[in-house]
């Protein structure tokens, strides 16, 4: 397999000849089994890519130089990094979604970000069909933007311990074949269908604690308190210790200074500094700033925390027989591929997730309609019993309204890649290296690709009649470096949600809160909701 | 692989106990005495490849493999096809049916197949990821298409 994946290329189609099936002549996609399942979604699957005309113009035979992307001017010297400078530049790193709003109305589809301070320039990519070309043609190990704080943290800081053994370094800045090695080697164990499904249990079992965790930290109004975001974090590195280790880490307990809660800590920093490092000027390359000593620190932290449930996993495994991802992968392809996986599974897992469901929960409070048909769907597949393996699957309603709230707002606004060569995007051509993010916060609330792109209808990922372009909201990404947590993350928040919506009906009865990056995408301010028990 | 090395085997001399050259040569009679090929032919199932420009591959497979295993196995010359290795994360193994194999396939597309499908290019009704589909008895003879790709971004 990976010989036939290292010779892989996409040619060039001229003629693209449009496919015709017996069945294509047929009225719609009805009969695509629909008396087979009960799965709505499957009305609506059978149809065209909307972006199979707009492919093709794209290539332009006038094509048109980079120095011709418009975008913000640099200026000398400076470049365009001071426009991050806090109060004079005009750009919030905590704003970043409104900054690419307004980037979008001001100059188009791509823009230019020329001049930022020891990075490569910036393409920011508003147009989904363009996003379509590009992903579609990848080759074997597509580049994601490096994070070169974190990429100067495994290869020079403690190279001792990422380069001690070949190819196995994790997929988290690492680039190449040393990135395809390892991907290799986990994907199978956390991306084939059904790999995460035989965790449903685990992880409801999970999802109940903190059930009960809510009922405990309600205040007299049932209403939940000011930091239940951070609840809700150690609820999902719960869920991860368990998936990922094997292991009830205990956090609902947790106390200031626990291991669990230093490393809740030390991930919400990690993604804190990483932005302001990676976006402001890179002082850090010359003398180690506070910043980036209290970065460093953090992943220190993060690191020291994850080996030592890997190694009491690894231990402990011998001995039970229960099956967790960390054994697969140790079965797979050995304990140091495990231990690494496992560290950056805990470096994006956590907040990530968390944050989802912090979102979603907010989005539903105020939309009693919706967690009724919530709830009807959810109650009739599980019908009080435990949740089983497969039951998510029945459940296409809570499926669409995750799908929703990501398309509003994606806890990470952005996709990168950066260019391994030459490419006409947008009808210039982008020269090999430039990091070309793909702006899904923005297509996602664009009405050229949803239509009321502003209005929360789950129902439009059920409906085959609504437009929406495929390529446009792909908050997990999309081909060989698709997010490799995505059927964890799914699980854990379907799972998480749909026990909520049995047990409570949610409310919110405060002023709407601003969505900012923080440093994920998500509600700015105190999640106070209340939760009334059903 | 297994060809090369017994072509290895064959050409390489010994020198036996006695000090008489043999060749292995001669234990190439042994291979059809083998009881795993007859066995094996039993169970080959035949899948054709219709490529977008007319072209047909055509491949053997055994039961349980997937069209992916096919494509890989036979090393087929089919640009891109596989990308993400057989764990639903692209389309690149995009497949379109006819109508009657479509519904002989035991099992239904799972939500990731479908998530991934939405992403396929030039998506019908009986479209699949051939990742996805397992071949059994049933579908010795299949015949499926390959979708045109697109355009090639890097040219």
């Amino acid at each position: 397999m990976r010989h036939r994946v290292s010779v892989v290329k996409w040619p060039i189609r001229l003629n693209v000849k449009h496919f015709n099936t017996s069945s294509a002549d047929k009225p719609d996609g009805s009969e695509i089994g629909l008396p087979r399942t009960q799965c709505p979604i499957q009305n609506h699957r059978a149809r065209s890519t909307h972006a199979v005309s707009t492919v093709f113009e794209a290539i332009n035979p006038s094509v048109r130089s980079w120095e011709e992307v418009p975008g913000p001017k640099p200026l000398p010297l400076l470049g365009n990094t001071w426009r991050f400078i806090p109060y004079i530049g005009g750009y919030s790193v905590e704003h970043v979604d409104k900054v690419c709003m307004s980037l979008r109305q001001q100059y188009g589809k791509c823009v230019k970000i020329a001049g930022l301070l020891g990075r490569p320039d910036m393409l920011f990519v508003f147009d989904a069909g363009e996003v379509e070309r590009v992903f579609r043609s990848e080759d074997a190990a597509p580049h994601r933007p490096p994070m070169p704080s974190l990429n100067y943290y495994k290869h020079t800081l403690r190279k001792d311990f990422f380069g001690a053994e070949k190819d196995c370094a994790g997929v988290i800045a690492v680039h190449g074949d040393s990135w395809a090695a390892f991907r290799t080697k986990v994907s199978r164990v956390a991306l084939s269908t059904g790999a995460a499904a035989q965790y449903t249990e685990q992880v409801a079992d999970v999802a109940d604690s903190f059930i009960q965790r809510i009922r405990e930290i309600r205040d007299e109004n049932s209403e939940t308190p000011d930091d239940f975001l951070n609840e809700i974090h150690k609820w999902s590195l719960e869920s991860l210790g368990l998936i990922a280790l094997d292991t009830r880490l205990g956090c609902f307990s947790s106390s200031e200074g626990s291991d669990s809660q230093r490393l809740i800590d030390a991930v919400h920093t990690f993604f804190l500094c990483v932005g302001e490092l990676e976006l402001r000027t890179p002082w850090w390359r010359i003398y180690p700033t506070a910043m980036f000593r209290r970065y460093v620190a953090a992943l220190d932290t993060i690191l020291s925390v994850t080996l030592k449930h890997v190694e009491r996993a690894l231990e402990s495994s011998e001995k039970v027989s229960n099956k967790s991802l960390l054994q697969d992968l140790v079965t797979a392809a050995g304990s140091r591929v495990a231990a690494v996986a496992a560290l950056d599974m805990f470096l994006v897992g956590i907040d990530t997730t968390s944050n989802a469901v912090a979102s979603t929960l907010y989005q539903l409070s105020s939309r009693p309609e919706v967690q009724e048909s919530l709830y009807e769907e959810i109650s009739s597949v599980v019908q009080g019993r435990q949740l089983r393996a497969g039951d998510i699957n029945q459940m296409p309603y809570l499926k669409a309204c995750v799908k929703e709230v990501l398309r509003l707002y994606p806890v990470v606004i952005g996709n990168g890649r950066q260019l391994t060569k030459d490419t006409v995007i947008c009808g210039y051509k982008i020269p090999q290296g430039t990091q070309v993010i793909f702006q899904h916060y923005v297509m996602g609330n664009s009405d050229e690709y949803f239509a009321d792109a502003q209005e929360f209808r789950p129902e439009r990922w059920l409906q085959k009649s609504s437009y929406k372009h495929p390529f446009a909201s792909l908050p997990f990404g999309f081909g060989r470096r698709m997010c490799l947590g995505r059927r964890f993350a799914e699980l854990e928040m379907h799972v998480m949600i749909s026990k909520i919506i049995l047990n409570y009906k949610m409310e919110y009865h405060h002023k709407p809160l601003d969505y900012h990056i923080h440093p994920m995408y998500t509600p700015d301010g105190p999640l106070r909701i209340k939760f009334i028990e059903r | 692989m297994f060809r090369h090395l017994l072509r290895t085997i064959a050409t390489s001399k010994v020198v036996s106990t006695n000090g008489k050259l043999l060749s292995l040569g001669n234990y190439r009679s042994i291979v059809p005495l083998s009881t795993t090929r007859p066995h094996l032919q039993e169970d080959k199932i035949k899948v054709t490849f219709v490529m977008p420009d007319g072209r047909s591959l055509e491949a053997d497979g055994k039961v349980g493999d997937t069209l992916l295993d096919v494509v890989v196995n036979n090393d087929l010359d089919i640009d891109g096809y596989g990308a993400c290795e057989g764990t639903v994360t692209c389309s690149t193994c995009h497949v379109v049916l006819k109508q009657e194999d479509y519904d002989k396939l035991p099992d239904d597309a799972c939500d990731e197949e479908r998530d991934m499908l939405d992403l396929a290019y030039g998506l019908t009704d009986t479209s699949r990821l051939g990742c996805q589909i397992t071949l059994t008895k049933d579908l010795d003879g299949l015949v499926v298409k390959v979708p045109a790709g697109t355009y090639d971004a890097r040219s």
